[in-house]
């Protein structure tokens, strides 16, 4: 791996994050306004409209509850949603420069993380401030767990970027599949609200892992390493064996089918 | 013996069916399974040949005969379908006017990138920028989105990019041609220095003026095999001569369908050639024989020119002008000859045309045109040997 471009892979990333913010009038300001605004709509629907509660016992309000796995899961789906579309996006690129092809699907989700991550801590910064103890010490812990979706959401990338030059209606499709994985996930509500017979197909879902991991942390204080993170990590790896080997395998022949 | 800078070895390419959904499905399928789509479509088959440091190449060829095509698969835009590509070297490549700009973004944001794609590092662009600035001499342009750009400006800016990175291979695809006059004499002069120091070049141009300035040999390109390879004089005379004849024969076609009742060319031979290309040598005699239909009392005049392949005219001359009397018909038709002899003309390629007017001399009645070949071997330029000599002023 030594000689792949990592210089390209972040001016490419640093590009991407530019064209993002300056295509908007006002630019960076979005990234603080984006979140907050998200963050409202979220507790007027869930939490005013629906009123949907927290587990018992937590003592936190729904907001916060809500945004802690809520931007997570903003950086990983929109972010796998981009990357995916990449090569069709940078399709004039590939097919007159000879770069290393994951370089666009590496750099499109880098800057979709390095946005939504940058929402997260405007949200938790704002939470902070509104006097709602986290449990600071789970930063690492934290750290770690979004280490591991991320790296889980580039091998799915890769799969799905692969997969989209041959297949286009994955275009239309994804956006949907999306969806309903954002309404499989306990993301906005909690899984005790489910009946007990079904709630255990919850976690064939690997974000529900991840979600609830991050909760743990950051609502719950678990600050050490445990075998879930083990596991998570696990799963990741193998996602990201399989999605760099489905890239590697079809990337030669991107530019006859795009 | 120096090792090759790209070795192409039996280079075939094909392409896949991609029209359908269920196709586009099998062939992700298979690719996953074997590693390799079905193929359906050859683009281009069999091909070989080497390029050493300092040498320069031109591939020409008609339009879809697949020079495009080679060029991807070189540059690495595209896999072979078999053979192999080795390349050793950096290599950059020009493949097409403004590839890799995003439209959005300033021209400098694109050259930065663009330059990043070609392999500079980020403070090496920092170092070269005023040079690659300058180069591209576009003015204050340069921070305005590639968008507002002509195509123009786009290619000064690529071909500035390139020009600081310096590749030990450069490959270009007719891509100058966009630029104005200055420019491209700015881009000849570069890539002749750049010839001068040990460059290398592949280049794919219709311009054959270009490509005879600046390549030394030639590989002639046909329905995806190599017609023609060697010498850049001896492929692109022929190249052009194949041109010609398939011009020829268009015309040839338009021309009797049009056959005129009287004064219409029957035929024309250049040195008793049969249709087709004559050749003649530099210095030696050329003959042009008409045969042309007259039913009327009076004679037509004869007008016999030589254009160059671009069509600007060289010579051209009238019976009239001489005062030469027009024979009268045998038979129904005239015949007659021009006979030119120590034929002053440089070797190259040109088209001898034969009109025949009124006998007035105002009204252009028929038209006829065929390919002359001139060989020989001089330094001289031009088109015409000019008598001079030598001396004290």
């Amino acid at each position: 791996m030594s000689s792949y471009p990592w210089r390209l892979l972040a001016q490419l990333t640093i590009r991407e994050i530019r064209a993002k913010l300056s295509y908007s009038s006002l630019g960076l300001v979005w990234i603080v306004l984006t979140p907050l605004a998200l963050l409202g709509v979220y507790s007027l629907v869930f939490g005013l409209i629906f009123k949907v509660r927290v587990p018992e016992g937590l003592g936190v309000p729904f907001v916060v509850w809500l945004a802690v796995a809520l931007w997570p899961w903003l950086a990983f789906s929109e972010g796998v949603m981009r990357a995916a579309g990449s090569i069709r996006q940078y399709g004039g690129l590939i097919s007159k420069v000879p770069i290393e092809r994951s370089l666009f699907v590496w750099s499109v989700l880098n800057a979709t993380f390095v946005l939504h991550l940058l929402g997260y801590l405007v949200v938790l910064s704002v939470i902070a401030l509104l006097g709602i103890d986290l449990q600071w010490a789970a930063i690492p812990h934290l750290i770690l767990v979004l280490a591991t979706l991320y790296l889980f959401g580039l091998g799915l990338s890769l799969l799905l970027a692969g997969c989209q030059v041959f297949i286009r209606d994955l275009e239309q499709l994804l956006p949907i599949l999306f969806t309903l994985w954002f309404f499989l996930t306990p993301i906005i509500y909690a899984p005790q609200l489910l009946p007990e017979s079904v709630r255990g197909y919850l976690y064939l879902n690997p974000i529900t892992w991840w979600v609830e991991e991050v909760r743990a942390g950051l609502l719950g204080g678990q600050w050490l390493p445990d075998t879930t993170l083990l596991g998570l990590g696990l799963l990741a790896t193998v996602m990201l064996v399989v999605g760099a080997w489905v890239f590697q395998r079809t990337s030669p022949f991107f530019e006859d089918f795009l | 013996m120096t090792r090759p800078l790209l070795q192409v070895r039996g280079v075939s390419k094909s392409f896949s069916q991609t029209t359908s959904v269920s196709e586009r499905f099998s062939s992700l399928a298979r690719i996953l399974v074997t590693g390799k789509p079905k193929l359906t479509l050859p683009v281009i088959s069999d091909i070989s040949f080497d390029v050493s440091p300092g040498q320069s190449l031109a591939i020409v060829g008609g339009n879809g005969a697949g020079k495009s095509t080679l060029l991807k698969l070189i540059t690495g835009v595209m896999e072979p379908s078999s053979g192999s590509i080795s390349k050793t070297g950096s290599v950059a490549a020009l493949l097409e006017l403004g590839a890799g700009f995003d439209p959005e973004q300033t021209g400098l944001e694109n050259l930065r990138m663009n330059a990043g794609f070609l392999g500079l590092s980020v403070t090496q662009v920092e170092t070269h920028l005023e040079e690659i600035i300058a180069f591209a001499d576009i003015g204050e342009a340069i921070h305005e989105p590639v968008k507002h750009y002509s195509s123009g400006m786009v290619v000064r800016l690529g071909f500035a990019v390139v020009a600081a990175v310096k590749p030990d291979l450069l490959i270009t695809d007719e891509v100058l041609a966009v630029g104005d006059e200055s420019f491209q004499k700015k881009c000849i002069r570069w890539i002749e220095h750049y010839l001068d120091q040990g460059g290398t070049l592949l280049m794919v141009s219709h311009n054959m003026y270009q490509v005879q300035k600046l390549c030394q040999e030639a590989i002639w390109l046909d329905r995806g095999v190599v017609r023609q390879k060697g010498d850049v004089f001896a492929v692109t005379q022929q190249y052009l001569a194949w041109h010609e004849q398939k011009d020829a024969k268009a015309i040839a076609r338009e021309h009797r369908q049009a056959s005129l009742g009287h004064y219409g060319i029957e035929a024309m031979h250049l040195n008793d050639a049969a249709d087709g290309e004559a050749e003649v040598l530099s210095g030696g005699t050329l003959s042009v024989s008409l045969r042309i239909k007259n039913s009327e009392p009076r004679s037509p005049v004869v007008l016999v020119g030589i254009v160059r392949a671009d069509g600007s005219p060289v010579y051209g001359v009238a019976t009239d002008h001489d005062g030469f009397e027009v024979p009268t018909s045998v038979n129904g038709y005239i015949s007659i000859a021009c006979h030119f002899t120590n034929l002053p003309l440089l070797p190259g390629v040109y088209k001898v045309r034969a009109h025949t007017l009124d006998a007035e001399g105002l009204r252009v009645i028929d038209s006829c045109e065929q390919a002359l070949i001139v060989s020989g071997q001089t330094r001289e330029l031009g088109s015409v040997r000019i008598p001079h000599h030598w001396g004290n002023p």
